[in-house]
């Protein structure tokens, strides 16, 4: 948008990694009045710009924070205080309220304050504003990993990359590197010959429960802990988080006692919680930079949640500036710091535009409601075939997003469409994708059926840390229907299994 | 009847409605006994392929399954088939061809080998009629025909895949596909399995979908369909295959399942005949024990619920897949009516996160039985002297995969049922003279 020549480039998919590894949150700011008031009065000020310039991948439900039966009461008072100081809207409402407009929540609660939380569709943001910095000229380039960063005189000249899927190598030339690579920032900072940047990856699940428990947001009130945020997204809800710290991104556990904790976190908001049906579990890293050497000059492009690190100063290394911290719901706003300090540091002057125009797809304004998908059903039920009933996914939605990603998994797809995501978590739809991706020629034989065995292994690895109660049964209807039914298991054995 | 202790030993309730519940209960009823058969809904059958399963892989591909059930039953004391063994199972597929001869075919020591909806060759003993021309040969040329406006079958899935195959025996065929497009009803473009099956019910559909197939074929080939041929009329595909003037063979697909719905009305009809009482759609919520005796299973009936006691009890409530079996979510599993002790909780974890690897310990977990079926615990103690069990609740084996769940539902069936008719030699014979007593 500011007339650079860009390449995104990538490792895997786009907010595979770390950004749709996440509740669903779209922060009011609530939940930082009292412990970072900073980053308070940005998630307020981003909430209301992305809820606008992003209509279609945010659905505004509102929240609450809730005191718990044992909870301290007198938080609520230094939220106030502090939501009035930060700028964050907020309003008490009575207990009765709140149960009210959600029966399932804890009828011992003490207390309410309505908030202006959002409900957000992680990949849908990400692509919305892929989608449109494309229209601007950029490439986006998933699946490339970065291999080498070249340098001549001290200043970036080229990144080297492997295009995974193709097992290519590609050379970009560049003048300029924005390395947002959150908890792999560090490796990419590595490959410049930068200094150490010390990335401390902090690792939190996520669980999503079956139906929407509730309709708004619901947090508890009280100093930010585990497990205090139940997020209704799409047709779930969404128990987060932890937080463990953890020294591989890559290699992030669901633990069993975690799984627990969540769960009786669950209970004290909604009485039952453990009763409901628990669909699938998750791991993100938040990409928390703590770095020694970023210098006092460089707080101009720091908040309290976000640092631009300059790697001039730092490592004399110029082209390259790496940004950390930071949450999803100021992913603009980071956005904007870093390009504004590459304009600095390039000596020019390019005004960011980003806060003030809506993206491909959202331009009438209008958020999303979890109902969309039916009401879209209801417009051409009778011209095409449901290809997965739990999420109400079209089989044009599938050869559509097939025909934009012919290399795609399915859980590419899966991350635009909601396939699988379901409460049957793809015991209908796999069969279903696999044949119909078949049937459009982007494929062979060989690779559908290796897609259908990824898929199904990729599914379970979010499935058997919570596989208890209702899905335990969904699970074996499931395995009668792969292995009793279909035999899936002695289909021609691939000579390597589908990986990408 | 008054009272129970003045009844002979011939009231017997079953639970479950699965392949399991239908076997005991028509053997059970055609024995003289006076059997009502309890049931939340319509049982298993109709969500499986609709072929009778002994045994698929042990774990290698299994040609003769009641030989490599003799051999696994020497092999592995914890299998089922360890406890039932290989003669109740073959009186069971005797038994089940001699009830449905038009619904089921085979031989108890050959396996046919059946294409899939993916593709895949699957092992199976007794299969319908409709099917056994899906047993190839070497050289064969097939040709798989889809439906447009049928999502659950891919003809393109199955044949390319059937065609990279080396199958069972040696040899290979070549399978080509194509898709027709025969609307089972006017204006929709999303029609279930059973929708296209009701339609095949109807001649003037056949022959339209004939005329629109037959042209497409080539000399000498069979041709493979979504098993969705017909649901009351068990002849439509033999008039289809006239028809086309090939033969044909059907090609089971996910639920809900034309094949085992087939089974299902069949065995459930058959029960009904010979004096079956079917109580359907409450689920059984509580037993009640006095003095380690069962003596009735309430009911969640509208209005109240109802307690229906009998003399002997067969649990074919199924496994997890049914609610039979629970794990909640502190890591507790429960068979929910008895809470009966159960098999497989003692050796490690029961989950693991390798999909493709073995099977999860989990599956694995259900009741222990004696030789006649008796519920017993770990040490080999019967539970309760009139509670049998038959079917998916018997742990010990991983159904899905070794493609073993109907021959052990089938074996203990039986086996419970003639151990329950053992009881009373003499039992009467006529159908619909007692009936269990209601306790509201």
């Amino acid at each position: 948008m500011r007339g650079y020549s860009t390449v995104l480039l990538d490792r895997a998919d786009l907010g595979q990694g770390t950004t749709g590894r996440f509740h669903g949150l779209l922060h009011s700011g609530g939940r930082y009045v009292v412990s970072d008031p900073l980053s308070a009065t940005e998630c307020a000020q981003e909430n209301a710009i992305l809820s606008r310039i992003q209509a279609s991948a945010i659905e505004t439900t509102g929240g609450y924070f809730v005191t718990g039966p044992d909870d301290d009461p007198a938080f609520a008072d230094k939220f106030l205080e502090g939501a009035a100081k930060t700028g964050v809207p907020a309003r008490e409402i009575s207990v009765a309220e709140a149960l009210r407009n959600e029966p399932r929540l804890n009828p011992r609660i003490l207390r309410a304050i309505e908030v202006e939380d959002g409900s957000v569709d992680g990949w849908q943001l990400v692509w919305g504003a892929a989608n449109s910095a494309k229209a601007y000229g950029a490439q986006i380039l998933t699946y490339h990993k970065v291999t080498r960063i070249d340098t001549a005189d001290g200043h970036v000249t080229a990144v080297h990359a492997t295009d995974l899927k193709a097992g290519e190598d590609v050379v970009i030339d560049c003048t300029f590197v924005l390395n947002c690579a959150g908890p792999w920032a560090g490796q990419i900072a590595g490959m410049a010959g930068a200094h150490p940047v010390d990335v401390v990856p902090g690792r939190g699940i996520m669980i999503a429960m079956n139906h929407r428990l509730v309709n708004r947001v619901i947090n508890r009130c009280i100093y930010p802990a585990d497990g205090d945020i139940l997020v209704p997204v799409h047709t779930v809800s969404i128990i987060g988080t932890t937080d463990v710290k953890v020294d591989d991104p890559d290699d992030l556990k669901i633990e069993h006692s975690e799984v627990q904790e969540m769960l009786d976190a669950g209970e004290v908001i909604i009485p039952g919680f453990r009763k409901a049906r628990a669909l699938h579990a998750w791991a993100g890293a938040r990409p928390l930079i703590k770095d020694k050497r970023v210098s006092s000059s460089d707080t101009r492009h720091m908040s309290r949640g976000m640092a631009v690190i300059d790697h001039t100063e730092r490592d004399g290394l110029d082209g390259m500036l790496t940004i950390g911290g930071g949450k999803l719901t100021t992913y603009r706003l980071m956005a904007e710091h870093i390009v504004d300090a590459m304009c600095d540091k390039l000596g020019e002057k390019r005004a960011c535009r980003t806060a003030d125009e809506a993206l491909p797809g959202s331009e009438s304004g209008k958020n999303y409601v979890v109902t969309h998908r039916l009401e879209d059903r209801e417009h051409d039920r009778l011209d095409d075939q449901i290809i997965c009933e739990c999420e109400l996914m079209s089989r044009k939605m599938f050869t559509d997003a097939l025909a934009n990603q012919p290399k795609g998994t399915f859980d590419d797809l899966r991350r635009q469409l909601r396939l699988g995501m379901g409460p049957c978590q793809g015991g209908f739809c796999s069969t279903r994708a696999t044949g119909i991706a078949l049937d459009s020629d982007h494929i062979d034989i060989e690779r559908a059926t290796g897609l259908l065995r990824l898929f199904l292994k990729n599914r379970w690895i979010g499935l058997w840390p919570i596989l208890y109660g209702e899905q335990v049964r969904q699970t074996a209807l499931d395995n009668w229907i792969f292995q009793g039914t279909l035999d899936v298991e002695h289909l021609p054995a691939p000579e390597s299994e589908v990986a990408l | 009847m008054s009272t129970a202790a003045n009844t002979p030993a011939s009231r017997v309730i079953v639970i479950g409605t699965g392949l399991a519940g239908l076997v005991a209960a028509n053997r059970l009823a055609s024995g003289g006994a006076d059997v009502t058969l309890l049931t939340k809904g319509i049982g298993g059958l109709q969500l499986g392929q609709g072929t009778i399963d002994v045994l698929g892989y042990a774990p290698d591909r299994v040609t003769n399954p009641l030989l490599s059930l003799m051999a696994l039953a020497s092999a592995r004391a914890e299998h089922p088939y360890a406890t039932i063994g290989a003669a109740p199972v073959h009186t069971g597929l005797d038994y089940l061809k001699r009830l449905l001869p038009d619904l089921l075919v085979g031989d108890p020591e050959a396996n046919y080998q059946l294409p899939t909806a993916v593709g895949a060759i699957r092992p199976t003993c007794l299969a319908q009629p409709s099917m056994v021309a899906g047993h190839l040969s070497d050289g064969a040329k097939v040709a798989i025909v889809g439906l447009r406006r049928l999502k659950d079958f891919y003809p393109r899935l199955v044949a390319e895949n059937l065609s990279r195959t080396t199958l069972p025996d040696g040899g290979r065929v070549s399978a080509r596909p194509f898709s027709v497009d025969v609307p089972a009803r006017d204006g929709e473009v999303d029609s279930t399995g059973l929708t296209y099956a009701r339609a095949f019910d109807d001649p003037g559909f056949r022959s339209r979908f004939v005329a629109a197939v037959k042209p497409l074929l080539e000399p000498d080939e069979i041709v493979g369909l979504p098993a969705v041929l017909g649901i009351k009329d068990t002849s439509a595909w033999r008039d289809l295959a006239e028809k086309l003037g090939h033969p044909v063979f059907e090609i089971p697909l996910p639920p809900p399942s034309v094949p085992g719905m087939r089974l299902n009305e069949a065995l459930t009809e058959k029960a009904r005949a010979a004096g079956v009482r079917i109580v359907n759609g409450s689920r059984a919520i509580s037993a009640r024990v006095e003095d380690g005796v069962v003596r009735g299973i309430t009911m969640a009936t509208a209005g109240a619920p109802h307690e229906y006691t009998a003399d002997e009890f067969v649990l074919a409530t199924g496994g997890f897949e049914s609610g039979a079996l629970t794990l909640d979510s502190y890591g507790n599993v429960t068979e929910t009516l008895f809470g009966l002790p159960l098999a497989g909780l003692d050796d490690g974890p029961l989950l693991h996160g390798d999909y493709w690897g073995s099977e999860q310990p989990l599956f694995k977990v259900g009741v222990r039985v004696g030789p006649d079926m008796r519920v017993v615990d770990a040490a080999g103690a019967v539970v309760h002297p009139n509670l049998y069990a038959a079917g998916g609740i018997i742990g010990g084996s991983s159904r899905w995969g070794e493609k073993s769940g109907d021959g052990i539902a089938l074996g203990s069936a039986i086996q419970a049922a003639d151990s329950i008719l053992a009881l009373t030699p003499s039992a009467p014979g006529p159908v619909g003279g007692s009936t269990p007593e209601e306790i509201s």
